[in-house]
């Protein structure tokens, strides 16, 4: 079995084959089997939940139980069994992408951004609001102006609890907290009031639709594909985000003052500056998910836009390590679960739910690793504890 | 130690490789081509005791009456609507329900691709053009809301009822308070009708419960005996309310009875939209070829009394009777103007 050779003592370090087993034991070995234990215990709830009139049904003796594997075989075939499967998994994926990306930043500089959900939304009202209500600027620069300008918005709403953290010590996941209800109810209000579509004939609280000039173009025209630039966008700012944190002075200020933040005082970095940095870039690429949304899919904005996924973004940095190049995967992961889950409810109709609390589950295994390696036996590795946060008085 | 391990994962397998062996057994059977049906909820759960249950259980009417062969598809997100429409559109269903306003664009646009299906919308008002096979199931809220009211009125003994409803920025809600107003106002004139809309917005306006019980013993402290709860959660607070103070509950949109069991001791009944029988009606008009698209107007009315059955009396039912027959034929109107 070759989990047991994985448990036993790795040979000294020798060669690239060896170190990059290492590297995968060590990085992504508690992933990979939170994923696959996740699966697992989904696959008995699929069997206790799925036994819905309607569903398909497997018979045990004398039980009749949901069926997992048209489940996870329907999950499979909806998230990539076509190319507007994958199309769509990739829009699903792309502001988690973003997403996770701000909160991982967050990680990296110390601080717990719980306020990416907040900062998404404050991106895609200024983004949707430069998007309809500027009129005559041509196509590129409109756009490029409507998603700085959710750049920006998410910027300032993650940089607020970033500067009141450095100028008050206030704790970030407090006020990033505050700060999503305030943009919650602020974004309620405008869509509901001054920004809504005066459609007369549209009883929901939505904005009317953005100009054409501010569109983020598909990425294959002419099809029914809803791929946009945006997903290329993302792959390029994970790249970007990798670069500034290990490639820049700024970056490594960052990551120094999250591995810890006395060390770098007496370094001489500018803590309080690097915080408020950290949770503005942070927000920033929150508000960038928000304009993105907003300019490359839905064209609107409108109440119940987000489903979370500030608050799945949380569980995707954790899952994706906080490096970008984790990020990815799982953000795909992510987003293949969401898309793929309508066609696992076609097939089986098995609860919905089903696809959140698997993703709870592999938070849970993720966050906990001593679960997963107790279930698998496995030993410790060497960088098991990953400093995230730093506690109240920092 | 291994062997522990061994043990946990051998479970595990065998858990999930059991119903494999199983699946093995089942046949294909041969069969011809039914009518099927397929409901795509909003964002939100098939069991939620409102419109996505309301419009499943008109579904599963077709199934039991019908022969419709059914299913359905949760919406967990807006981006979600066309996807999902598409998946029982692309397997070739018959007809295709998709529930709330929320849905009505994707809904048009997959009519338009997909000409060969009829599309029912519930709460989806149509606007022009008309697509043929676009139903928009909408209701009149104002004749509900004036049906309660005018309940509201017929069993008031203090002269003093009250509304307690959702945000106005949402004109059903508005169209739900005007109406109990004019139906109590039908019936006594002088009577005092105490209205209040929640002033959170969208954003509390439907899921506050509290504020929603508070209002409800305020009107009951100004002497409001019978209270009209309509607006989600909040709605349903007021109605709770009540049944702490025993006082007189109305629901709203669906029979609350069964969405509310702590308000049953004091609900004298429901301002229904009859979402259940409005999509049954149009699934049987595609199976007959009937289906005309548009704007369908479905029934209002109210919800039966239950437990307070003998409480109602006689020339109470059939003053009710008589409004609903009027407000069906034209000869009673709500007076509500709200667009």
């Amino acid at each position: 079995m070759a989990d047991t050779t994985l448990s036993t003592a790795p040979p000294a370090p020798r060669g690239r084959g060896v170190r990059l087993l290492q590297w995968v034991r060590e990085q992504l070995l508690v992933p990979l089997l939170a994923i696959l234990t996740a699966f697992l215990v989904g696959g008995v709830l699929i069997m206790v939940t799925g036994n819905q009139p309607g569903a398909a049904t497997l018979r045990i003796g004398p039980w009749t139980v949901g069926n997992p594997f048209l489940a996870y075989l329907g999950l499979l075939e909806g998230a990539f069994g076509s190319w507007e499967a994958i199309s769509e998994t990739l829009v699903w994926s792309t502001p988690y992408i973003f997403a996770g990306l701000a909160v991982a930043l967050g990680f990296q500089g110390g601080l717990f951004n719980i306020g990416a959900e907040g900062q998404i939304t404050a991106g895609a009202l200024v983004s949707v609001y430069i998007g309809y209500a500027l009129h005559g600027l041509p196509w590129p620069l409109h756009m490029l102006l409507a998603v700085a300008g959710g750049v920006l918005a998410g910027a300032v709403w993650g940089g607020i609890p970033g500067w009141l953290k450095a100028r008050t010590g206030g704790h970030e996941v407090i006020n990033t907290i505050m700060m999503n209800y305030l943009i919650l109810f602020a974004s309620n209000y405008l869509l509901a009031g001054p920004m809504k579509d005066p459609n007369p004939n549209i009883a929901v609280a939505q904005t009317p639709k953005i100009l054409p000039s501010a569109r983020i173009p598909r990425l294959i025209p002419g099809t029914d594909l809803r791929l946009h630039w945006g997903v290329v966008l993302a792959f390029v700012t994970a790249f970007l985000v990798y670069w500034f944190l290990w490639k820049t002075p700024l970056g490594f200020e960052i990551r120094a003052t999250g591995a810890n933040r006395e060390a770098a005082r007496y370094a001489g970095i500018r803590v309080n500056r690097i915080l408020v940095l950290t949770m503005a870039l942070s927000g920033a690429l929150a508000g960038l998910a928000g304009a993105v949304e907003v300019t490359g899919l839905h064209y609107y904005h409108t109440l119940g836009f987000s489903v979370g996924y500030g608050f799945d973004s949380i569980a995707i940095a954790l899952l994706g390590r906080s490096h970008p190049f984790g990020i990815i995967p799982a953000a795909i992961l992510f987003g293949a679960l969401r898309n793929g889950a309508s066609r696992m409810q076609f097939l089986t109709q098995v609860p919905i739910d089903i696809i959140s609390v698997f993703q709870a589950l592999v938070l849970a295994f993720v966050a906990a690793p001593v679960i997963v390696r107790k279930l698998y036996r496995l030993k410790a590795a060497r960088e098991e504890r990953m400093t995230l946060t730093q506690g109240w008085g920092g | 130690m291994r062997r522990n391990k061994g043990i946990v994962l051998g479970l595990l397998l065998v858990i999930l490789l059991l119903p494999l062996l199983a699946a093995c057994g089942g046949a294909a059977k041969p069969e011809e081509k039914p009518f099927r049906v397929g409901l795509v909820t909003d964002v939100g759960r098939i069991n939620d005791k409102s419109f996505n249950q309301s419009a499943w259980e008109g579904v599963k009417k077709a199934e039991a009456e019908l022969g419709a062969e059914v299913k359905y598809i949760e919406t967990t997100d807006a981006k979600d609507y066309m996807k999902n429409i598409e998946t029982f559109a692309k397997e070739g269903y018959d007809v295709i329900v998709t529930v709330g306003f929320a849905l009505g664009e994707a809904t048009r646009e997959a009519g338009q691709k997909y000409p060969n299906v009829k599309f029912i919308g519930v709460d989806q008002f149509q606007p022009d053009p008309v697509i043929d096979n676009v139903a928009g199931l909408i209701f009149e809220e104002d004749k509900a809301g004036f049906l309660a009211g005018a309940l509201a009125a017929l069993m008031s003994k203090s002269g003093v009822v009250g509304a307690v409803l959702g945000t106005d920025v949402v004109p059903p809600v508005v169209r739900f308070g005007e109406g109990f107003k004019n139906g109590a106002k039908y019936i006594n004139p002088d009577i005092k009708v105490l209205i209040a809309y929640h002033p959170g917005g969208l954003a509390k306006g439907f899921i506050d419960p509290e504020w929603g019980k508070q209002t409800a013993f305020s009107m009951i402290d100004q002497g409001a005996d019978v209270i009209f709860g309509a607006g989600g959660q909040t709605g349903n607070g007021a109605l709770i309310g009540c049944a702490e103070r025993g006082v007189l509950a109305i629901g709203v949109d669906t029979d609350q009875y069964y969405t509310v069991p702590e308000a049953k001791s004091v609900l004298l009944s429901s301002a229904m939209k009859l979402i259940t029988p409005g999509v049954f009606n149009l699934i049987k008009e595609a199976k007959e070829g009937t289906f005309k698209g548009g704007n369908r107007i479905g029934e209002v009315g109210l919800a039966p009394f239950h437990d307070l059955e003998d409480q109602v009396p006689q020339e109470v039912k059939d003053k009710l009777k008589e409004i609903d027959k009027g407000l069906r034929d034209g000869t009673i109107q709500t007076g509500v103007q709200v667009p």
